[in-house]
């Protein structure tokens, strides 16, 4: 290999690649746009249900409702209650009247108003009339002749603990930033097969060899580049950094690949992009997995970008280590191994 | 002007066209992006529990879960089945139900039910999913609840849906993706083809070009903008001003793609300005996306007086006298916009010749 004629191909590469306004562009922005849109998202989870109270004649009422998921402010009279609900405070106003404990004592069915701003949903409202109705049963001796047995999945309990959405979105944001760079390096080499400039570089001491290693570091560079970068702003190393790094460069890797795959089957950059959205549209599935958990299946592991998703998200949200996935890295540097060999054989054979 | 070859070369539009990528992509886009955002927006930012229902027999509670406005409620199988949905977070909160699970419940016997948790529910979740739950349970039962509760609204606010804020966004989408994008992206292409010289040396004037570019432009815009009305169920009482407002949002788009297309110098600096471009055409989308928004910050926007109308008219019940004043707007800036692709025939016909 000649390891002076790489690396000006590579410096001729990243050149063009800038002058390409288009691409340029998309790569700043995306960055920028990328790490803002992360910051502008919820970084916490708000599990509880606030509720005001006002019990004038019930004092200990609040210990009595009180419970995990339940937080209860004590209102100083109906009016200032009925503020807190339409200032949003909290979700519902709860005012027991003062003869409620009378009521019940003598089997009376007395009224709970409960108060809600206008534009709370349907289900709270009935969540809380629901809740009332358990409490007053409860207080009433009167419990369910059911019990719950319950076992917490996949465990341990995450109360309080939950992933903030902006964290659920970091493994898309990581894999869109990586994934966007076929279009980039597929871009590069379609240029050079339209223009024949490839045919006059082989004509120099230039090898394909050569010409492979120089478009697959310039893949790799601006594809890892900007999905570290982006993590390494976000907090995404702040977990096993090393796992995390090694997972970016591996789906690095991967882009670099399905860029050349796509460089072989592309006429043009309309080409470029049509393909560019088929695979974009593939690889980003297996982030929806991280963001709304449950929506896809088992099959989803047949897309390779799912074992940089889940050990991007094990590692840096849960805190994951190298005994949980390495399995998922074995896997993706089979894929990568994969594309890159049948994406090189396809372009060589384009190109030759 | 020749009406005749208008006619062919937007036969021709008509048959090149759809075999490009961006016609595909300004077709499918917008009714991709629609039925995914419905369901991302519809079932999965709905903050309501999930409750999942494994049924060893033919319990009532399983309908009577379905039915309540609390928790959305999904049925499985197995135990397996459930344990996995949990597992995974389809679910928040899982239940078994034993055989003559109503029986049981009926005859105040006292019964275990085996529950799954999802590690990662929110609390409130947790807390809802359980406390309907019991309620649905008493109801089953046949107990009368000790205390009659009276809900009461205060304030004035009216809560819009996520599928609602959506529409505006969706809406621009259909009208200005394809409407803009074909004839911006087949000018360059001609360009970059030299075809429009070629076509130029014929009696064609580059302004019949234009136009019928325009009218691919214009009715593929039209099509689009009335295909995501009908999927998303917002023609309202009024189609026909709702056709009208798209009618003019579609000869904008048409006229926005014929100047960037003559503007541009190959695909790459078109879709840069896209780029640029894009957040004039989309920011009165994302004002009514966020209504905290100051919402008159989307006035400053030409595509304001398109989405406004669209939502008057959809969400609002509006009428004529609701929009009228943005008729005007719209059809003073196609009218100004017209002035301005005169211009740019002019300025491409002086650089050609």
């Amino acid at each position: 290999m000649n390891l002076r004629a790489i690396r000006a191909l590579v410096a001729k590469d990243f050149t063009l690649f800038f002058r390409n306004r288009f691409f340029a562009l998309i790569t700043l922005l995306g960055l920028v746009v990328y790490v803002a849109l992360y910051f502008v998202m919820p970084g916490s989870v708000d599990g509880t249900l606030d509720i005001g109270l006002y019990a004038p004649a019930w004092s200990p009422a609040p210990d009595d409702i009180q419970q995990k998921g339940l937080d209860i402010h004590v209102a100083e009279s109906e009016d200032d209650l009925k503020d807190g609900v339409v200032a949003h405070d909290y979700v519902a106003g709860v005012v027991l009247p003062g003869d409620l404990v009378e009521k019940l004592a003598s089997g009376q069915n007395p009224q709970i108003d409960l108060y809600f701003a206008s534009d709370t949903p349907e289900e709270t409202k009935e969540a809380v009339a629901s809740l009332m109705r358990e409490l007053i049963y409860v207080q009433t001796g009167q419990p369910l002749a059911v019990d719950f047995s319950t076992q917490v999945l996949p465990g341990p309990d995450m109360a309080g603990q939950q992933i903030p959405p902006r964290d659920r979105l970091r493994p898309l944001f990581a894999v869109l930033l990586i994934v966007f760079e076929t279009y980039g390096l597929a871009t590069l080499v379609t240029e050079e097969i339209e223009h024949r400039t490839i045919q006059a570089l082989l004509v120099t001491p230039v090898t394909v060899k050569d010409l492979f290693a120089a478009k697959g570091i310039t893949g790799i560079t601006l594809a890892f580049g900007q999905g570290a970068l982006f993590m390494a702003l976000v907090g995404g190393l702040n977990q096993q950094p090393v796992i995390v790094i090694l997972a970016l460069l591996l789906a690095a890797l991967l882009v670099t690949g399905i860029g050349f795959l796509i460089a072989s089957l592309a006429k043009d950059m309309m080409s470029v992009l049509a393909w560019g959205v088929l695979a974009l549209v593939i690889l980003v599935i297996p982030s929806m997995g991280t963001m709304f958990p449950g929506v896809i299946t088992e099959w989803v592991k047949v897309i390779p970008s799912y074992y940089v998703v889940d050990t991007v998200d094990r590692v840096a949200s849960y805190g994951s280590g190298w005994p949980d996935i390495w399995q998922n890295l074995l896997i993706l540097l089979a894929f990568d191994m994969a594309f890159l060999l049948i994406g090189m054989v396809a372009l060589r054979r384009r190109f030759q | 002007m020749s009406v005749r070859r208008v006619a062919v070369l937007l036969r021709r539009e008509l048959l090149q066209g759809p075999k490009s990528f961006i016609f595909l992509w300004s077709v499918v886009l917008p009714i991709v992006m629609s039925l995914v955002l419905s369901l991302v927006f519809g079932t999965l930012f709905n903050d309501k529990p999930r409750l999942g229902i494994a049924d060893e027999d033919s319990s009532r509670l399983v309908s009577l879960a379905r039915e309540s406005p609390s928790i959305i409620t999904r049925e499985y199988g197995t135990v397996n089945d459930i344990e996995q949905a949990v597992k995974t977070g389809a679910v928040d909160f899982g239940i078994v139900l034993p055989e003559d699970f109503d029986r049981s419940v009926t005859d105040g016997q006292h019964v275990e039910i085996t529950a799954y948790m999802w590690g990662e529910s929110l609390a409130k979740h947790r807390i809802i999913a359980q406390v309907t739950l019991q309620d649905l349970v008493r109801e089953l039962s046949g107990q009368e609840a000790p205390v009659s509760i009276s809900i009461n609204t205060l304030g004035d606010e009216v809560s819009i849906p996520w599928s609602d804020r959506l529409l505006p966004f969706l809406v621009l989408m259909a009208v200005f993706v394809g409407g803009m994008f074909l004839p911006a992206t087949s000018l360059v292409t001609e360009k970059q083809k030299r075809t429009l010289e070629a076509l130029t040396v014929t009696p064609t004037a580059l302004r019949e070009v234009f136009l019928a570019k325009g009218i691919l432009g214009f009715t593929t815009s039209l099509t689009m903008g009335l295909i995501i009305l009908a999927l998303n169920q917002a023609f309202g009482a009024q189609p026909g001003l709702l056709v009208l407002m798209l009618a003019l949002g579609a000869v904008m788009a048409a006229e926005l793609g014929l100047v960037l297309g003559s503007l541009a110098k190959d695909m790459a600096s078109l879709f840069a300005t896209w780029k640029f471009g894009g957040i004039l055409l989309f920011g009165p989308a994302l004002i009514y996306l966020f209504p905290e928004i100051p919402q008159w910050i989307g006035k400053v926007f030409p595509t304001y007086y398109l989405v406004e109308s669209v939502v008057r008219i959809s969400q609002q019940g509006g009428g004529w006298s609701d929009i009228a004043a943005n008729v005007f707007v719209l059809v003073g800036l196609d009218v100004v916009l017209v002035a301005i692709v005169a211009l740019a025939v002019k300025k491409m016909r002086s650089a050609m010749a």
